[in-house]
């Protein structure tokens, strides 16, 4: 069992592994070459998990730990890698299987005679095997890997159409909010690796920290799930990573790649437990970040945008489920949102079929709104709130603010004071690309 | 435009506007496409003018690329003798004397020469490359030609990104047709004023200082003019600078502005809510932003690729003409001079424009040569005695194939091309939908209403239908909106979101099913009753609907409808016993653009209705007593039979059957065998152009792949279009019937011999015909040779913006123009009409038609006229006829699937049935 769970995780990585050295080869993958080998990777991999997951359905089994081995050691303090496939991490691995499989037999045909479908199979794969990755992970160092491959991956497919100025200006933003929040992941794992020699999801566990410790780590980690999970204030990435091509934003921004920061607290849970303070801020975050994709998804005018909030929105409430201790219900919820997400995702080019018909069947009338909270306000505060949600929460204006423009500041100083006038030049065309509006 | 020296400032300020907002593209809602003209505001220019003018003012090209030509060359789709036709035709001059003329050069830059290297290409070449010394010395000897030749200035333009997006997010909450939950508010009150409201309310502001600035404007309520005005004068923008700085601000974002100033001028294209737009609204909202904003400096050009490149030009020129031109620094001053100057002037976009014009000359060959080889081989007869069936389809080039295949399956048949909505212009309701809408062409507005009603007996049952479909309608919207709300978001996604994977796996793996499972789900829970149109209107009885719409037609109206499409083609008295009337649409799903592969005739929508109607006008005693006076006798024997072919899944539909008389069930079931029959090798026929299709060989499979196009989510390519249209035949079918026109040629029946003398029936479909094709063909060219900035891109980044139109990505202009998919394999060449009557009655009818004699004046529709009686081929260049006698081969073939099988490329014109 042990064999197959790890050859299914490992699958998508040997596809990349195969995409590259054709590629290094120089050799021209034909796309059905490409699609075959897809729906290859992807049937296996589901079907080499579905029988663990039989196997845990039924209640043989609670769970595998597949060790792979030591990276390194120094004194009495070894880097261990191991997988572990257990209720938590099998049905995300399934997911990802299946839903990566659905959206590349898609792809297939949407991505048909697309001058990048190499590239785009490629980051599909790499993602894939990223997520397989977190997720079995046994503890937070391999974790790591798999999360950053997923990010990587993202950056590149919000970036796809680079022709356009617009793409790589907000994959440049995605990457800066991935990699701020990521901090968080890496000084909580060497926090973790500080108080107790080790990132084993066990050697972790609530009982083995202190209180203090617990809260520590537990923040950190919350502020790396905070980013990939679209939290506020991180949230205005999302919106704007729906350049790649429609696929991608379905699977990374509907489906799996948002859900990793909850799964990463689903990991961390047993920890979170240890330190009541962590656990309120998840849940306060999850709230507050649920109410703002509320009421900004209200106001979003396009298609994407409005499903990236209603995304927003379900995530925030699985991180407040996660906070509230409710993590059998985050589990289930994590996996209908990512399906329901997906195929909106996939229809939303319909949106203007769909409309007309549902516009027609109702009589001539769809109601613009349910009653809603926002009708009873007076018309002053009205519209500062309709601002408020067009404008994304101002939450972006805020990050310029207190971060980018700072670091921007910091760094055009550090730069003038190396009295280098080539690199200050250059440190003042950064900004341009990173602020509000340079996507237009 | 001009301004007298009386015009107040605001006055001088609505005329500029008003003429600057011709440059914007003039596409309307998304939903509703209509092809057009792309340089439509340049129609008063001669093509080559026209796009060279569009191309500075938008930074776009004016044909393909020089190295696609290049290609096209080498693939023998351009020879040589159409570079020197062209060259032939325009003025020669001498350069050197004894040595070079300006043809000569001019072929041996197009012909021998290579494109240009650019300067980073001179770079590499120079510094990487394997250049020789020989080369070497050549290209220095040109560098120093050039050393002091000015460099090109270029128009500078400030940017302002961050005004861009604000505008962008603003325009698509303010026009948002149902996307939001919750609309912008003050929307009744305009543009300029929503936003001054709304930004004027919030603490937060998106650039320091507009708070104030839009309190103020509220405050002293100023007009949108007056802002204008003083933010122009805050600028220091003079009077005669106004232009030029209001255009920059417009071309930011042409596609919110145009759609803007196309709402402004037809508010009644908005598909549900009706908000007042004014494009002078936008600039005042848009130069307050300006104001606060901070601006990019432009990128300055360093200047320094100037003179390499100018280089480069000439040195692409002396290889090409070497050996036989002396070394350039022998030919002494005057003559390097002029040798230079020459080159120059020989630019890129001249050099495109003669490898475009031997382009489309060879086309002309290759349509017309085949048809002088036809004509003269004596061509079959139409078979005599009464046709088996008559079909007559839209003019659409996509119905040739399936009309063809319809003569090739039952040789007794007669097709023939009318416009699509059949001269019914009407405002139609079908039984499901909400509203009425306009089915005709968009220059007409229809004043009669048709509705379609349940039969007496069947009320109940349409009630039923309506109150299952209202059910519908709330789950489904319910459904849409709780997954995007908190609480019952939670319960959609947590609780039954695990269920989504069932659609999931069906919709992306078998889309067929999928679509089958939900048409056995309406057959089972939606009860379909019989219906029948209004079309009775008795005498007076008048503006039944509140439009002032007429709801029904009259007899009178009725015959003068069913003459305008049976006069001009020529279908007096040989009536078949059934003749069937297609109107075509097309469906398909996740395609913004859907509507575009619609009947262009029908407004772009879809023509069953106007088949329907037709065919029920045509049945009428009454009507058919009206039509004997008018010299249409039909027999009492025919019906008449409307239906709707589907361009897409190659579904057809036929309407109204029980009413048709039991005596012709036999022809009828014959003529669904045929039908049938004919729409499979259609399908068959078309997927050869589908890469992802080669593998499919039967009909029968043809037909399921065509079907699961239609339903595939993924599918960017549901069908192709008009992408292969190049030709427009205005004529009877005896002169294509039998040739293989590759779904290329529009085929509107006109019959010579039964106009009368002024050429009334022809001049009746050119009027329509004529401004609907060249629309066609032009707003594919514009978006083929260049898909960024006349077409709208690739399709995968698109999203649907506010039920409007489709931004790239989160935050773009509007895209206006067609996709890359749809236009990816198109031919770009202005449409040929290929016109079947005397030349001097072409030339009367044409002086008659302002708008047609423009196009064909300015060169933007090429013309060739047959003759009726002689067969003789007159093409139309430089303002004169001139005969066109060169025959070419014309293969033959024994049936169009010998012809095609195997082949994905553009075909010539063959002759199908004859023994080869």
């Amino acid at each position: 069992m042990n064999e197959l769970i790890a050859a299914a995780v490992a699958a998508p990585g040997a596809a990349v592994a195969l995409l590259a050295i054709a590629w290094l080869l120089g050799i021209e993958c034909r796309e059905r070459w490409i699609a075959r080998l897809t729906g290859l990777v992807y049937s296996f991999s589901a079907a080499a998990l579905l029988t663990p997951a039989v196997r845990m359905c039924f209640g043989d089994a609670a769970g595998w730990s597949i060790p792979l081995g030591e990276w390194f050691r120094v004194g009495d303090h070894a880097f261990q890698f191991a997988l572990r496939a257990d209720p938590v991490s099998l049905p995300m691995l399934l997911l990802t299987a299946l839903l990566a499989g659905i959206i590349g037999a898609f792809s297939r045909t949407y991505m048909h005679r697309e001058p990048g479908y190499f590239r785009f199979f490629f980051c599909l794969h790499l993602f894939a095997f990223g997520a397989m990755i977190a997720f079995a992970a046994g503890n937070l160092d391999l974790l790591i890997v798999g999360w950053e491959l997923v990010g990587l991956s993202s950056v590149l497919l919000v970036g796809f159409f680079y022709e356009r100025s617009g793409p790589p200006a907000s994959a440049i933003r995605v990457f800066a909010t991935y990699r701020s929040a990521d901090v968080g992941l890496l000084v909580g794992v060497f926090a973790a690796h500080h108080f107790r020699h080790t990132s084993s999801l066990e050697g972790i566990a609530g009982h083995a920290l202190k209180p203090d410790e617990a809260t520590i780590v537990g923040l950190l980690l919350l502020v790396a799930a905070m980013g990939k999970a679209a939290q506020i204030p991180f949230s205005g990435w999302l919106p704007r990573a729906m350049e790649g091509p429609t696929p991608s934003s379905a699977i990374f921004y509907g489906a799996i790649s948002v859900h990793l920061g909850a799964y990463l607290l689903l990991r961390a849970y047993p920890l979170l437990t240890a330190s009541p303070a962590a656990l309120l801020a998840v849940t306060l975050i999850g709230l507050g970040t649920a109410v703002h994709g509320v009421v900004v998804g209200r106001a979003a005018s396009d298609a994407k945008t409005s499903l990236a909030y209603a995304s927003i929105t379900q995530l925030g409430l699985i991180f407040a489920e996660i906070g509230m201790g409710w993590t059998t219900i985050a589990l289930i919820h994590i996996l209908g949102h990512s399906v329901v997400r997906t195929l909106q995702f996939l229809r939303a080019p319909s949106m203007l079929h769909e409309y007309h018909h549902m516009h027609a069947a109702a009589g001539g009338r769809v109601d613009a709104a349910e009653a809603s909270l926002e009708s009873i306000l007076p018309e002053g505060l009205r519209r500062r709130l309709y601002w408020f949600a067009l404008d994304r929460a101002h939450l972006d204006r805020f990050l310029d603010a207190v971060i980018v423009r700072p670091v921007f500041a910091v760094s055009a100083w550090l730069a003038g004071s190396s009295q280098n006038p080539k690199a200050s030049a250059r440190s003042e065309a950064v900004p341009v690309a990173l602020q509000e509006g340079a996507d237009a | 435009m001009s301004c007298e020296v009386t015009t107040s400032p605001a006055e001088r300020l609505a005329g500029t506007v008003e003429h600057l907002a011709h440059l914007l593209p003039a596409q309307g809602p998304i939903g509703v496409f209509v092809h057009h003209n792309t340089l439509h505001a340049f129609e008063h220019l001669p093509f080559e003018e026209a796009v060279r003018q569009a191309g500075q003012l938008y930074g776009a090209e004016p044909y393909l690329s020089e190295d696609e030509f290049r290609r096209q060359f080498r693939a023998g789709r351009i020879e040589a003798v159409d570079v020197d036709d062209i060259l032939a035709e325009e003025p020669d001059a001498t350069l050197i004397p004894y040595e070079l003329t300006r043809r000569q050069l001019r072929r041996a830059i197009l012909l021998n020469g290579r494109t240009p290297m650019t300067a980073q290409e001179v770079r590499w070449w120079l510094n990487e490359g394997r250049a020789s010394a020989d080369e070497r010395r050549r290209f220095a000897q040109c560098l120093s030609a050039v050393q002091h030749y000015p460099p090109e200035s270029q128009p500078q333009k400030r940017l302002a990104p961050v005004v861009d997006s604000l505008m962008i997010r603003l325009c698509s909450a303010y026009l948002d047709q149902g996307v939001s939950h919750w609309p912008m508010g003050d929307r009744e009150a305009g543009f300029l004023t929503a936003v001054r409201q709304l930004l004027a309310a919030s603490p937060v502001e998106p650039l320091t200082g507009i708070r104030k600035e839009f309190g103020e404007q509220l405050e002293r309520r100023e007009s949108a003019e007056e802002t204008i005005l003083r933010l122009l004068a805050l600028r220091q923008v003079g009077p005669d600078e106004e232009e030029a700085f209001l255009q920059d601000e417009l071309m930011a974002l042409p596609g919110w502005a145009g759609l803007i100033h196309r709402l402004e001028c037809e508010p009644d294209l908005v598909p549900h809510e009706r908000v007042p737009c004014s494009l002078i609204d936008y600039l005042a909202v848009r130069l307050s932003l300006r104001r606060y904003a901070p601006e990019e400096s432009p990128v300055q050009s360093s200047g320094e690729n100037s003179v390499p490149e100018h280089a480069a030009i000439l040195y692409a020129a002396v290889e090409s003409l070497s050996p036989a031109l002396p070394p350039i620094e022998s030919l002494g001053r005057p003559n390097l001079d002029r040798f230079r100057e020459e080159v120059f002037a020989f630019d890129s976009i001249e050099r495109r424009r003669v490898w475009h014009l031997a382009y489309e000359r060879r086309h002309e060959k290759l349509v017309l040569g085949p048809l002088v080889t036809w004509f003269g081989s004596g061509n079959r007869a139409a078979p005599a005695g009464r046709p088996a069936a008559q079909v007559i389809t839209c003019i659409d080039e996509r119905e040739e194939s399936f009309r063809r295949h319809l003569e090739e399956t039952r040789p007794e048949i007669e097709t023939f091309g009318a416009a699509g909505f059949f001269g019914v212009a009407m405002d139609y309701a079908g039984i499901d939908d909400a509203h009425g809408v306009a089915l005709c062409p968009v220059v007409a507005k229809p004043r009669h209403a048709v509705r379609e009603v349940p039969v007496p007996g069947d009320a109940g049952v349409s009630g039923r239908r309506k109150a299952v479909r209202r059910l519908w309608a709330r789950i489904a919207q319910t459904a849409v909106r709780s997954t995007q709300s908190l609480w019952l978001g939670w319960l959609s996604t947590a609780v039954l979101g695990i269920f989504s994977l069932f659609p999931l796996l069906v919709r992306v793996l078998a889309p067929r099913t999928y679509g089958r499972l939900r048409a056995w789900l309406n057959a089972v829970f939606l009860p379909v009753p019989r219906t029948e149109v209004t079309l009775m209107r008795t005498g007076s009885e008048s503006h039944g609907l509140s439009e002032g719409l007429q709801l029904g037609f009259t007899t009178s109206e009725k015959v003068e409808r069913v003459a305008s499409v049976l006069g001009p083609a020529g279908l007096a008295k040989r009536f078949a016993r059934i003749v069937l009337v297609l109107g075509h649409g097309s469906t398909s799903l996740n395609n913004p653009h859907e509507s575009a592969h619609d009947c262009g005739a029908c407004g772009g929508r879809r023509g069953g209705p106007n088949a329907r109607l037709f065919a029920a006008m045509a049945n009428r005693p009454a009507v058919r007593d009206g039509l004997r006076n008018r010299g249409i006798t039909i027999p009492e024997d025919t019906w008449f039979v409307g239906g709707y072919h589907d361009t897409s899944s190659d579904d057809i539909e036929l309407y109204d059957l029980e009413d048709m008389p039991p005596s012709h069930g036999d022809e009828l079931a014959r003529l669904r065998v045929v039908l049938d029959a004919a729409r499979a090798a259609n399908a068959l026929e078309r997927i050869r152009r589908f890469e992802s299709a080669s593998a499919v060989t039967s009909e029968e499979a043809a037909l399921q792949h065509v079907e699961a196009r239609a339903e595939h989510l993924a599918e960017p390519r549901p069908e192709y279009g008009h992408c292969t249209n190049a030709v427009a035949l205005v004529g009877r079918r005896d002169l294509t019937r039998g040739l293989f026109l590759d779904r290329r040629w529009f085929l509107v029946s006109y019959d010579p011999t039964c106009d009368d003398a002024q050429g009334s029936n022809l001049e009746r479909l050119l009027a329509a015909g004529g401004p609907v094709c060249a629309g066609i063909s032009l707003e594919y060219y514009f978006s083929s040779v260049d898909n960024t900035r006349y077409g709208c891109g690739t399709k995968l980044p698109h999203n649907v913006t506010g039920l409007v139109g489709v931004m790239d990505g989160h935050s773009s202009d509007l895209r206006t123009g067609l996709p890359l998919q749809m236009v990816e394999i198109h031919e770009p060449v202005r449409i040929l009409f290929v016109i079947e009557a005397r030349l001097t009655l072409v030339a009367e009818v044409v002086t008659r038609l302002p708008g047609v004699e423009q196009l064909i004046q300015n060169r933007w529709i090429r013309v060739a006229v047959v003759d009726p009686e002689s067969r003789q081929i007159h093409v139309l260049r430089h303002g004169s006829f001139l005969a066109f006698t060169e025959g070419s081969v014309l293969p033959a073939s024994p049936a169009s699937h010998d012809w095609y099988r195997g082949k994905s490329g553009h075909l010539p014109v063959a002759r199908m049935g004859a023994a080869a």
